[in-house]
């Protein structure tokens, strides 16, 4: 302990966050004060379900397929797998496979389209916003 | 009488803190609520970038209640007289539970490829529909790949839960709390809020150093805080209403 007290290497350079971050991590939560307006928040809804909505679907099934048949592997799968995966890591598997995520996060910052004309205005479609909420989250 | 977005409640105290922020205190009796004012027609994802700034610049020297994104009252006189002061002493009490703590998320990533290889050399059966489909055409393929990726999207999230309990394990030990949420994204590795005394982070880093060693490679890790404990005061905030 004495020896190592070098400082968290994670800690001590946080990422920026990026707005999908930030988007993931306030929605929805904290304190509630009861039966108040609420900002109309639907361009940020929308990018967060496109984030969780892609696991089951049939788009990304062929997504992950594809991933899999990328992959460069001896199909007797006995040699030379190190190598392999250092040339695949490094390589440009990494760029393509980001896709579906990055995508979301990119869309944000820029805004642009979706999340600009709801302002602060329209506040009466609070709370069935905060019931719909609750069945989005299982799904 | 202008409205006002309702960013989060500290102590009076704190007040220098909740300027420094870019924000106002309003104060009544030992409570300060955080509050910006609701300009008409500001972007939604601008509003978020606002709240977080103003929260993750107070928590990370105080203790502050992160109130719903979004919240919006009449003006300060609302804030004080509706939220303030009927509630002033269930406020006072949660924000004390959170006292002297932190909400650290860490986040996690998957490196693709070499995920994929070890979901492929781990399942003779996924490995041998891969070897299938690679020999077919787009056409005669399509129904053999979707369910190639049914099944690979079944151990991307076998995977995940594997991940997350050995990311846990190494987190564990240095958190009061914490929540496991789920992972966004196809990459999405794993995706949990730890609830950490203020003065123990640096124990916290040091586990989570640990545990991107461990990883390297697979899943690529990082860490989002200081912040308020949103994963955390929302659940108080169910009880409590």
């Amino acid at each position: 302990m004495a020896v190592n007290a070098a400082p968290s290497g994670y800690l001590e350079r946080p990422r920026p966050s990026g707005l999908a971050d930030v988007i993931e991590i306030i929605l929805d939560k904290g304190i509630v004060i009861d039966a108040y307006v609420r900002v109309s928040l639907i361009g940020i809804e929308l990018i967060t379900i496109d984030a969780r909505i892609v696991i089951a679907s049939v788009d990304t099934y062929l997504r992950f397929a594809e991933a899999v048949n990328r992959l460069n592997i001896a199909d007797d799968g006995s040699q030379g797998l190190p190598e392999l995966m250092e040339t695949v890591t490094q390589g440009g598997a990494k760029s393509k496979t980001k896709g579906a995520l990055e995508g979301v996060k990119e869309k944000l910052p820029g805004g642009g389209g979706d999340d600009d004309d709801k302002g602060t205005r329209r506040k009466r479609t609070t709370s069935s916003r905060s019931r719909s909420r609750s069945s989005g989250d299982d799904e | 009488m202008s409205e006002v977005h309702v960013h989060g409640v500290t102590h009076a105290a704190e007040r220098a803190a909740i300027e420094e922020a870019g924000a106002r205190a309003v104060v009544h009796g030992e409570l300060a609520a955080v509050v910006g004012d609701a300009a008409p027609d500001t972007r939604a994802a601008d509003l978020a970038r606002r709240h977080w700034k103003v929260l993750e610049a107070i928590a990370a020297t105080a203790t502050v209640l992160p109130v719903r994104f979004g919240t919006v009252m009449a003006g300060d006189a609302a804030v004080a007289d509706e939220l303030l002061a009927p509630d002033h002493d269930a406020l006072r009490a949660r924000l004390e539970r959170f006292e002297g703590t932190v909400q650290l998320t860490v986040k996690g990533t998957y490196d693709e490829a070499a995920l994929m290889r070890s979901i492929v050399e781990g399942s003779p059966e996924i490995a041998r529909l891969r070897g299938r489909v690679r020999g077919l055409s787009e056409a005669a393929g399509h129904f053999d790949r979707i369910r190639l990726g049914e099944m690979v999207a079944g151990a991307v999230e076998q995977a995940r839960q594997q991940d997350a309990a050995r990311l846990l394990e190494h987190l564990d030990a240095h958190a009061i709390d914490r929540r496991v949420e789920p992972a966004t994204g196809t990459d999405g590795a794993v995706n949990a809020a730890f609830l950490v005394e203020r003065d123990r982070t640096a124990a916290f880093g040091r586990a989570l150093d640990a545990a991107a060693k461990e990883l390297a490679g697979r899943v690529e890790l990082r860490v989002i805080g200081p912040l308020p404990p949103y994963s955390f005061a929302s659940e108080e905030a169910a009880a409590w209403a």
